[in-house]
């Protein structure tokens, strides 16, 4: 390797909590040569983002670095002293943070914020700094009159796009970017990617990009390390990683990433010998409507969440509902849960028109029916209660079991959704298990009342990757064998392709096209449906119309 | 900018509403009492006072024969009017006049001891929550703590008898001397100044601790966000950070709960007020619980009222003016 | 079940019972408080009465009377210790009917939102900006002087604050995924605030029980100070009355009201170190950063540099 601008040696991070310090990082070491776009990806909690936070000094307390070294342009940053670490940063290294919603400060203006690092670090004031900052802003394709906003008034993706903004105020040739996109819908992530390497391929700078999507990284990373509670489990060339990885976690992460194109694979998910369903839905709705007012008489604002959707599920049937945040996917989830009330439209169940109420007035047959699984498996569950708890509950309450029935039951629904020992889990508390542990619980919840049909809002997207497909798998299991009947919400349509038999997407609260799965991916009709497409598959990059060079095909086992 | 005016309109308008709900609790109470409150007052003040003086009371509360809302109608024309009512103790003078000459001092001296009581609280929290290793965060929260957990009143005592009759440091009486001549000249200011010193001195160490603390809570979680460890990468000096960062947004919560604390604060004001014959309302309402002088306890309830109501709303405008979200 | 027991062992409510146990502050505190309460129950059955005339009149404190006598020729030492009795029972009672209105009005203002909590948050609100003292000093003076006038106005002054800050805790657990989980299972509302959401403000409703007590002793003192209790009675605020009454200023007698301030004192401090440490329990960004400090060598901590043990190994 030529001289390497990057070195880090048995970096070690500890954070002290208590009597004994939490080891977040242990002996990670890459390196990283100039002009490179290094990756590194891991779950969340692998320590990915502490490594890079470390290498820059700026992990607020109680972290420690215990052991290691980092060279940077040949500056030993441990052994610096202060006034060459101030001197150092944004200088020779900036970052963009991750949840960079956040990492804009609320009360100062966009003008202040990038004029601040301008006058620090270049001394430029006044109208050189304001000249500057426009350059800054129009690289990101913001428009300067911006400069004024205040961050709450921007959306997600302008702030990502003004960070980066700022990042590259001063022109360090080094640019960390710690989950950049996380928080943004695929296609503005797709074009903050992009945009960010068509600005690299001009002002050439070396990128260190971390993520938990490896699939992301795959794209347009050069080499990449893995990481996995605090060490780096592999560290290969791009190219050799796509043929599946050496290390069997990395294999694992590799298989469990479903893919929105190409052909489809077969074996990931339990599909029912034949799929046929009745003749008449189990679910229709009809025009649902869900305008938000807010009932302030000095402005009235209105917000259409949801505007005209008719749709029909039949009875064993998994329905994909894909759509970007803003779409009104989980307002949808609420209406026909009856955790909200429909502006307008109706909901018929079984034939049956159910009068529309407010949620406390909705009757206990219909919550029997329709249960729901939730996005966030710890905010679900109430960390006072056991699991326990949460399964009798509802038991109780629609008195279908007595006390003598109720634990063995509890048992068995838990191993179901695979959480053996049962007995043991139920006496477990939410804090005490892990996330994935966590939406079982919750799944088992939904099912404890034995209900036809199942609304489940993103169940996997907070779980790490490499559990979110056995998740997926529970909801495919109870529906070969119970017949369950689920409304599967997502904005990855990756997933939906393989749960879902049929996916309809949604924009703007509206429905744009609703097909068989695997007919919406392989021919999608409307433009917007290209895009998602596009957007979810391999080589997305080379699509957009730049010429960057191909990725080949890694997903086609 | 016009959402500004609108933010400012709507906080208006709820002041108007808590004025009104004021104005009629005022109404009301009286009304409430067990037994016809005419009878109540003829009981408690037979023999105690002229006849005249009782048909006066009567009259200025608007307890006549008529149906309650054309009472309720002819309080609140009376009231917007200026119309307080004829006060017992100092029978026949008006309540807003006697009430008119004290306002000011109170305004003076709890107004000013609350914002420099703010001030320096707030400025010692932004301190001990930045430089965490000092002993001053050990010691002056709980020290702090403690001159807070003493009553107003009491304090102001021990202050008064200490600095005022022991050692005769300080005056023990009065708002200015009796050898100035009031009016904007040096002798007269200082002379206000001397003699608002010990009661302003005993407000703000007792209101300190309050503002110091949250401000130091505030500061502390505000340090932890993210927008400070994306500051402290960009190589922004750890000074500005401190300052343009993390006090200036921990600030806000701060100042929206000073608006919330003014009329409690002013409470104690009054109290200490009366320990040093302070010529404010809260003296003159010593005064009026003294001899039952009801008319002139409602007057003040009323003038005080509005003075909070009032002050909340510079504090709303200060706050449009510190967080750019409630601009736009 | 059989299990019940081993089923609390590790939830989050014994965690925080323990923490605030093991907290030096709450537990100083508690102690404190302990002590006073414990000492205004039993003791006033062993010393002279508060009321009778003892002594020449303002004398200062001696082997007899060790902390002298009022202008009325009292025991002020037995006045201070009886004195704590009424004065505690009403902070203590003010404190917890503070807390249940504070819990009422804020929880269904910030449970069923919309129409109902316009209507709260306004009632709220306007309490909540109206001085406290005036208010107090009217309704006092109307009603005739008992404990539980005075109850009643402390409590009427009072509960905005907690009803305020009840509901926006209350508005954020509401739009949480287990109230909406609670919900589909079919939960009643009025079970799913008391069972689910209420225990979760385990905290908040501690701190603001204390902080409503605190309020409450102050205030009731006040009052009394101004005559508008029942005179007659003995209590912390009563005895300062007096004091005030006799002159206690002029005639620099001292001991007439140093005593019974002390107490106030230290019972208010002594809850709010409680309240200190439920906000360390409940907030542990608070001393976390201190466990840090006290292991990091002190020349090592720099602000927004992460500190760094040892090199090159």
């Amino acid at each position: 390797m030529n001289n390497p601008i990057i070195s880090v040696n048995n970096l070690s991070v500890e954070y002290v909590t208590g009597i004994k310090s939490v080891q977040a990082v242990h002996n990670v070491s890459f390196e990283i040569n100039s002009g490179e776009i290094f990756g590194l990806v891991g779950e969340s909690g692998s320590g990915k983002s502490t490594v890079v936070q470390a290498m820059m000094r700026i992990l607020p307390p109680p972290a420690l670095i215990s052991k290691g070294n980092v060279f940077i342009n040949n500056e030993d940053i441990m052994a610096a002293s202060e006034a060459d670490i101030i001197n150092f940063r944004w200088k020779k290294i900036s970052i963009v943070m991750q949840s960079a919603l956040n990492a804009l400060n609320p009360v100062l203006s966009v003008r202040e914020q990038i004029h601040d690092v301008l006058k620090i670090h270049k001394g430029l004031i006044g109208i050189e700094a304001d000249n500057r900052a426009k350059e800054l802003l129009s690289l990101v394709d913001i428009e300067y009159n911006r400069l004024d906003s205040f961050p709450h008034q921007l959306s997600g993706g302008m702030k990502q796009r003004i960070v980066i903004a700022i990042a590259l105020a001063i022109m360090p040739p080094i640019i960390i970017m710690d989950e950049p996109t996380t928080a943004l819908d695929v296609i503005v992530e797709r074009e903050i990617i992009s945009k960010v390497i068509e600005l690299r391929k001009k002002l050439d700078f070396t990128i260190l990009f971390i993520t938990h999507d490896l699939n992301l990284l795959l794209e347009f990373a050069d080499r990449l390390a893995i990481m996995k509670d605090g060490e780096v489990v592999e560290l290969d060339e791009v190219k050799n990683i796509q043929k599946g990885g050496k290390h069997p976690y990395t294999k694992k992460l590799i298989g469990s990433i479903p893919s929105a194109s190409g052909v489809r694979q077969k074996g990931l998910l339990t599909k029912p010998d034949k799929l046929t369903f009745p003749k008449d839905p189990i679910l229709e709705v009809k025009d649902l409507e869900k305008v938000f007012q807010s009932s302030n008489i000095f402005n009235k604002q209105k917000l259409i969440a949801v505007n005209g959707v008719s749709f029909k599920i039949f009875k064993g049937e998994i329905i994909g509902l894909v759509g970007e945040s803003g779409s009104g996917k989980s307002t949808i989830a609420k209406l026909v849960t009856r955790l909200m009330r429909p502006s307008a439209g109706s909901i018929y169940l079984n034939g049956q028109n159910k009068k529309v109420t407010e949620s406390r007035n909705v009757p206990l047959e219909y919550r029997k029916t329709v249960q729901m699984v939730f996005q966030d498996p710890f905010g679900s569950l109430n960390s006072i209660h056991t699991v326990y708890h949460h399964l009798a509950r509802p038991l109780f309450r629609h008195k279908l079991k007595d006390q003598t029935e109720m634990f063995p039951y509890i048992v068995h629904l838990l191993e179901k959704v695979g959480l053996t020992p049962g007995d043991k889990f139920a006496k477990k508390f939410p804090h005490e298990m892990s996330g994935g542990e966590r939406q079982r619980v919750a799944i088992a919840r939904a099912l404890s009342l034995d209900p036809q049909i199942i609304v489940a809002d993103e169940p996997t997207s907070m779980l790490d990757v490499s559990i979110r497909m056995d998740v997926l798998e529970i909801f495919a299991k109870m529906r070969k064998e119970n017949n369950l009947t689920v409304l599967f919400i997502t904005h990855d349509l990756a997933s939906a392709r393989y749960l879902a038999d049929r996916i309809i997407v949604l924009k703007n609260g509206a429905i744009v096209e609703e097909n068989a799965s695997e007919k919406l991916i392989q021919s999608p009709k409307k433009e917007y449906t290209k895009q998602l497409v596009t957007a979810a598959s391999p080589g997305w990059l080379s699509s957009l119309g730049e010429n960057f060079e191909k990725k080949e095909e890694y997903n086609d086992q | 900018m016009n959402k500004s005016i609108l933010y400012i309109a709507r906080r208006f308008g709820f002041y108007l509403i808590a004025a009104f709900a004021a104005l009629t609790l005022n109404f009301i109470i009286p009304r409430l009492m067990p037994g016809d409150p005419a009878s109540i007052i003829f009981a408690r003040f037979k023999g105690k006072l002229k006849p005249e003086a009782i048909d006066a009371m009567r009259e200025s509360f608007g307890l006549t024969n008529d149906p309650i809302i054309t009472q309720y109608a002819s309080y609140l024309k009376g009231i917007l009017q200026g119309d307080l009512g004829i006060s017992i103790a100092y029978f026949p003078e008006p309540v807003s006049e006697i009430i008119g000459g004290g306002l000011i001092w109170t305004i003076f001296l709890a107004g000013s001891s609350m914002v420099i009581a703010f001030l320096i609280g707030t400025t010692l929290g932004v301190i001990i929550a930045w430089n965490r290793t000092g002993k001053l965060d050990t010691i002056l929260p709980p020290a702090l703590a403690f001159f807070g957990a003493f009553p107003y009143f009491w304090l102001a005592m021990v202050v008064l008898y200490i600095f005022g009759f022991s050692m005769n440091w300080f005056p023990i009486g009065r708002a200015f001397g009796n050898e100035v001549n009031p009016g904007l000249n040096t002798p007269y200011l200082l002379s206000v100044l001397y003699h608002a010193f010990l009661p302003a001195l005993t407000l703000v160490f007792v209101s300190l601790g309050g503002w110091m603390l949250s401000m130091r809570n505030t500061m502390i979680s505000t340090l932890g966000s993210d927008y400070i460890t994306f500051a402290n990468a960009k190589g922004i000096p750890s000074r500005l950070i401190m300052l343009r960062y993390a006090a200036r947004n921990a600030i806000l919560p701060n100042l929206t709960g000073f608006g919330m604390a003014l009329g409690f604060m002013l409470s104690g004001a009054l109290l200490t007020e009366m320990i040093f014959s302070y010529p404010g309302q809260g003296f003159l309402l010593l005064q009026a619980v003294q001899s039952q002088d009801y008319p002139l306890m409602q007057g003040i309830f009323m003038t005080i009222t509005l003075a909070v109501l009032g002050a909340n709303w510079l504090v709303d405008i200060a706050i449009l003016f510190f967080d750019p979200r409630t601009r736009r | 079940m059989n299990n019940k027991n081993n089923l609390q062992q590790n939830s989050i409510f014994t965690r925080w019972v323990s923490g605030i146990i093991e907290n030096q502050k709450a537990f100083s505190g508690s102690c404190i408080i302990l002590f006073f309460a414990l000492v205004a129950i039993f003791v006033p059955f062993f010393i002279n009465s508060p009321t009778d005339f003892l002594g020449t009149p303002l004398s200062p404190p001696s082997f007899e009377y060790i902390f002298g006598t009022n202008g009325q020729g009292q025991d002020v030492f037995a006045q201070t210790i009886c004195g704590a009795r009424q004065t505690l029972f009403v902070g203590f009672s003010a404190g917890i009917l503070v807390v249940i209105i504070g819990a009422l009005i804020g929880g269904i203002a910030g449970f069923y939102g919309g129409r109902i909590d316009d209507i709260l948050s306004l009632l709220i609100n306007v309490f909540l900006v109206m001085p406290g003292l005036p208010l107090m000093v009217i309704l006092a003076s109307w009603l005739p002087p008992t404990p539980g006038t005075l109850l009643g106005v402390l409590v009427l002054t009072g509960w905005a604050w907690n009803a305020r800050i009840i509901r926006s805790q209350m508005m954020t657990f509401r739009n949480r995924d287990f109230v909406s989980a609670a919900i589909i299972s079919g939960e009643s509302n009025i079970r799913i605030i008391v069972v689910e959401i209420m225990p979760r403000m385990l905290s908040l409703l501690a701190s603001a029980f204390i902080g409503a007590s605190i309020y409450a002793i102050g205030a009731q003192v006040g009052l009394e100070f101004l005559g508008l209790g029942d005179i007659s009675t003995v209590t912390w605020g009563t005895n300062l009355y007096w004091a005030s009454n006799d002159l206690a200023l002029l005639t620099e007698s001292w001991w007439t009201f140093v005593p019974t301030g002390l107490s106030i004192a230290i019972v208010s401090f002594a809850l709010t170190l409680i309240n200190f440490g439920i906000d360390e329990v409940s907030n542990p960004r608070l001393i976390s950063e201190r466990i840090w400090r006290n292991k990091v060598p002190k020349e090592l901590i720099n602000h927004g540099i992460t500190p760094v043990t040892s090199q090159n190994e």
